[in-house]
């Protein structure tokens, strides 16, 4: 339990998503650990001890968009509502608690509400996030929280701009210091894989890494693969994209086996576009402004479709990368991204993340996928001075 | 009131009245319904012996059963099991439990013993006890056809009949009451079958809140690769396992002597699906549609019933699996148990029994005679009578599953801790160990696998009391059960309540059995799993179960769930606080 425990705070501080000496993570076995900074590390096994769950992570975020959405939100409110793809499948909504409403012990109150989300914000404390049955699970959970909170506080600011004291300078220093230049400069590929198993788990397993290290995507939220012949690898559902070792699954083109039955919940979208464009790799990862332009549509305002994010007919454009909707796993993304990936070597799903490809290794397809986040990044800001 | 009936048909066929009772609310909002209510009706009578007339047999629906919930149509059967001795639940599809609550019941309560061969007829708020007549000799699927104008049937085969401790209760569309021996206590009644009619429709408190719930069930399916994915059990059923179980070297083959059969994919889904044409089938209004039929319309078997008629006898023949789980079907035996049990009498013997040996030995099991006579009374017995109790791979003799627990330390330990005996079903890890879900956990380590199994057996047990289906929670949680729970009730749940109602259901079962003399030296797992290795192969190796290891987070469970070293309760009054 312990090494678990270290293990993810170490992840907390790699990601640069919570800030250094302001993470705890409680976990229960027969006995219940609390480890991390003290206060925080007390807060979470408080809590923790009133919940049939193993793990629950404490942390204050590295950057405030959280604390800003609470502050931002309307008299009354309980939660926000982010409309990416984690938050519709995974979290439904995320609960929070004002520094008003912490009088005394706050505990009690935090367990009530985890009792029924996986994730809470707590104004002046941070996100706080259980795991049911592993320490990773917190992690995720707290992971998409932070994720979730992101979009949707970058995304709000495009539409009512800044209105606290203090918001424009933090937003500034984000800009400058916390966000790091993307590139896929010093990295090496294999230039062209060939049809070896080990060569292409090696490389596989490398090129989830770089996605992480690049600070692309975060370590949860993504798959990838490469075509060999009569085999798909792909990498497995639940797995990190930097720990691949061991997650990746062989998966015959005939599904003449099952034993894929683990593979990615995307399984079908690969597929399929190995089909359509005759690609030798696909990388898919949730690039966080990426996610964050893919929802903006400017016929928002006349359009009838209400449910966008699955239901979006139309192919749209962000810097010659389509723009499709459609929902994960046996939903509507496997249907509509591989039609359109082809010319450009990529596709934005709505609210949810990127597809690229390689036409023969994963080079391409990283270096597209940097550019994909790139021109969305820039794009942001511009739109954001506008 | 929304959600549930209220209501509960009190048949003592002793007497041969049938009377409708009341259920108090309190009762229902504490223990939901299926398996947790049905534990609680035990609550006067768990010390009974399993034949004894007045045991009763329990039928209950849930809550979310008649609404459009997803896997929501089914119901749990409770009674004492006559193979293990212990409390005994199993959950059951098919659209008998629809109909049961469009009758406007959420329990059929039978107790008594019939003079003569029974039917209990109901048909909405009529309930009548027919004789059986004709019936009472005949095959499953005659039962069936020969009841099918009184609506939904329930059955037993002559297996039932003649008191095979592993006999299921067989619904009419396929779906069985197994594991346990329910057909026995059933057959012990003098109890056919049952039929039902019902028309009444399941009030929900808040469709808006419903149709919310139902969606993000809905989309968490289509997210779910076990589910949903091109390779999941929607499209090759449970059998989508066979792969992949023999991948990771853990497939019980030749009764646990090893744990890898070389012609299994002879019976992999897509073996499955090539040579029997199948096609989807499931319960009643269930979107996955798990189960699959021939082209002819005869279900296929699962993945447990392929491994164990197939790798665990040695066999490779697919038709001739398929037809002894036809032959199951229509006898109203347990497949898991028949053929766990043959396994065992094989090894003992020293040859296992070929495929027409198999159809033999199936029919003399269910009217106990020749080698049917001992076969009829489990591995257990049979280990034991023929000298060799080593033999029986089973927990509190229930016959274990497709999963060796060498090569998943959860269901190692999920094994010894479930209160029905050696079932995969009660903590299910091989859902986290092997399938990934909801994260993945290490299969090879029992670090925190203690605290987990705990968990996992609450949340389950509140699954089974909703009721639903195990397999909805590949893809979805509490969180949008209890989701839906709420808005068709109209009293608030969520993960961490309902966990909690879990929790009760399973330390009322456990008291039970501690209760008839259940305890640490019952929760045990076969010797050989702790001095044999599996098969080793693709860079896996399987080693023998640590037994000190095993021991110690054993004994960490026993402290999580508030239990003396001895696996027992300190306290005797424990009933008494609860609602
Ligand atoms: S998933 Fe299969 S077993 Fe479960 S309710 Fe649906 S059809 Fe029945
Ligand atoms: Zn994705
Ligand atoms: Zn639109």
């Amino acid at each position: 339990m312990r090494d678990q425990i270290d293990k993810y705070i170490g992840k907390l501080l790699a990601d640069r998503s919570a800030i250094p000496g302001a993470i705890a993570i409680a976990a229960q076995d027969d006995v219940l650990i609390a480890q991390g900074s003290p206060e925080l590390a007390k807060l979470a096994g408080d809590t923790l001890s009133r919940l049939n769950s193993l793990a629950l992570v404490a942390a204050r975020p590295s950057l405030p968009f959280a604390e800003f959405l609470i502050a931002r939100a309307g008299k009354g409110e309980t939660f926000i509502l982010p409309q990416d793809t984690e938050t519709r499948t995974f979290l439904h909504d995320i609960p929070f608690l004002r520094r008003e409403d912490l009088a005394g012990d706050p505990a009690p109150e935090l367990a009530r509400l985890l009792g029924s989300r996986k994730g809470v914000i707590v104004e002046g404390v941070g996100i706080i996030a259980v795991g049911a049955i592993t320490v990773e699970q917190a992690f995720i959970n707290y992971s998409s929280v932070f994720h979730s909170t992101f979009v949707k506080y970058l995304q709000d600011l495009l539409t009512d701009g800044f209105k606290l004291p203090g918001e424009r300078e933090a937003f500034e220093s984000f800009r400058k210091q916390w966000l790091k230049p993307l590139s896929a400069e010093g990295l090496e590929f294999v230039d062209a894989i060939s049809l070896d198993k080990e060569e292409i788990l090696l490389e596989i397993e490398r090129v989830g890494r770089y996605t992480v290290e690049r600070g692309l995507v975060d370590s949860f939220f993504g798959n990838i693969s490469a075509c060999a012949g009569d085999l798909i690898y792909i990498s497995q559902t639940a797995a990190s994209l930097d720990e691949l070792k061991g997650c990746i699954d062989p998966v015959p083109t005939d599904n003449s086996s099952t034993t894929g039955i683990t593979a990615s919940s995307e399984l079908l979208a690969h597929r399929k576009i190995f089909e359509e464009t005759g690609a030798r790799v696909i990388l898919h990862g949730h690039p966080k402004f990426a996610v964050i332009m893919s929802m903006l549509c400017d016929k928002k305002k006349e359009c009838a479709i209400k449910d966008c994010w699955k239901e979006c007919p139309h192919v749209r454009d962000l810097g010659g990368t389509p723009v499709v909707a459609g929902e994960i796993g046996a939903g509507g993304l496997a249907k509509r991204v591989p039609p359109v990936i082809g010319a450009s070597g990529s596709a934005i799903v709505y609210g949810h993340g990127v597809f690229t490809l390689g036409r023969d290794g994963f080079g391409e397809a990283f270096r597209t996928m940097v550019e994909v986040e790139n021109f969305c990044r820039e794009e942001y800001f511009r739109l954001l001075k506008a | 009131m929304y959600g549930w009936t209220g209501k509960l048909l009190h048949v003592d066929l002793t007497s041969g009245t049938c009377e409708r009772r009341e259920i108090p609310t309190e009762i229902l909002h504490a223990y939901l319904g299926g398996r947790g209510l049905g534990v609680r009706l035990m609550r006067d009578y768990f010390r009974l012996d399993p034949f004894d007339p007045q045991m009763p047999l329990i039928f209950a629906v849930g809550p979310l059963c008649g609404t459009n919930s997803p896997t929501a149509a089914r119901l749990a059967c409770v009674s004492r099991s006559p193979l293990t001795g212990t409390i005994y639940d199993c959950s059951a599809g098919g659209r008998f439990a629809w109909r049961l609550k469009g009758a406007g019941l959420d329990v059929v309560f039978v107790t008594g013993k019939s003079a003569t061969p029974v039917v209990l007829a109901i048909d909405g708020d009529r309930a009548e006890i027919l004789a059986a007549g004709e019936l009472w000799g005949k095959g499953v699927k005659e039962t069936v056809a020969a009841l099918k104008g009184r609506g939904s049937v329930t059955a037993i085969g002559p297996a039932g009949e003649n008191g095979v401790l592993f006999a299921n209760i067989m619904m009419g569309e396929g779906n069985s009451i197994g594991r346990g021996g329910l057909g026995a206590v059933m057959g012990g009644k003098l109890l056919k079958a049952v039929t039902v009619q019902g028309e009444g429709v399941t009030g929900v408190a808040d469709r808006e809140r419903f149709d919310a719930a139902r969606a993000d069930v809905m989309r968490l399916f289509r997210a779910s690769p076990v589910i949903f994915g091109e390779l999941g059990i929607a499209e090759y059923g449970t059998p989508a396992l066979v792969d992949l179980m023999a991948q990771r070297r853990m497939a019980p083959t030749e009764n646990f002597k090893s744990t890898f059969f070389a012609q299994s994919a002879n019976y992999s889904g897509p073996a499955i699906r090539k040579e029997c044409g199948a096609k989807k089938e499931g319960c009643y209004g269930c979107p996955i549609q798990c189960k699959k039929a021939s082209a002819k319309g005869e279900p296929l078997p699962e993945y447990e019933t392929v491994n164990h008629f197939g790798a665990l006898n040695g066999i490779s023949d697919l038709h001739a699996i398929v037809r002894a789980n036809t032959l199951c079907n229509e006898l109203g035996l347990d497949t898991i148990s028949a053929a766990a049990t043959l396994s065992a009498f094989g090894e003992a013997r020293g040859r296992f029994p070929d495929p027409v040996e198999v159809d033999r030995l199936l029919t003399d099991m269910a009217f106990r005679r020749g080698d049917g006579e001992l076969l009829c009374q489990g591995s257990r017995r049979v280990a034991e009578a023929l000298g060799k109790p080593g033999l029986s791979m089973s927990v509190k003799s229930l016959e274990l599953p497709a999963y060796d627990p060498r090569g998943a330390y959860g269901m190692a330990l999920a094994y010894v801790t479930s209160n029905r005996g050696g079932c995969h079903l009660r903590a299910y890890p091989i859902s986290h160990e092997i399938l990934r879900k909801p994260v993945p956990t290490d299969r090879f380590s029992f670090s925190g696998k203690a605290r987990i199994i705990k968990i996992a057996e609450d949340v389950n047990a509140a699954v089974d009391s909703l009721v639903a289906c195990k397999f909805a929670f590949f893809g979805a949680t509490l969180e949008e059960y209890g989701e839906l729970l709420s808005a068709v009730t109209g009293v608030e749940y969520g993960p961490e309540s309902l966990k909690a109602i879990g929790e009760r259901i399973y330390l009322t079962e456990r008291f039970y059995n501690c209760a008839n003399g259940f305890s640490m030296k019952d929760d045990l797992l076969p010797e050989r799993f702790y001095s044999e290795p599996g098969s080793a192969g693709e860079g896996i190796e399987i080693p023998p179960l640590d037994r000190a290891r095993f021991q110690e987070e054993l004994q960490k469970y026993y402290r999580i769930r508030g239990l003396s070293p001895d696996g027992t309760f300190d306290d005797a009054s424990l009933l008494e606080k609860l609602p």
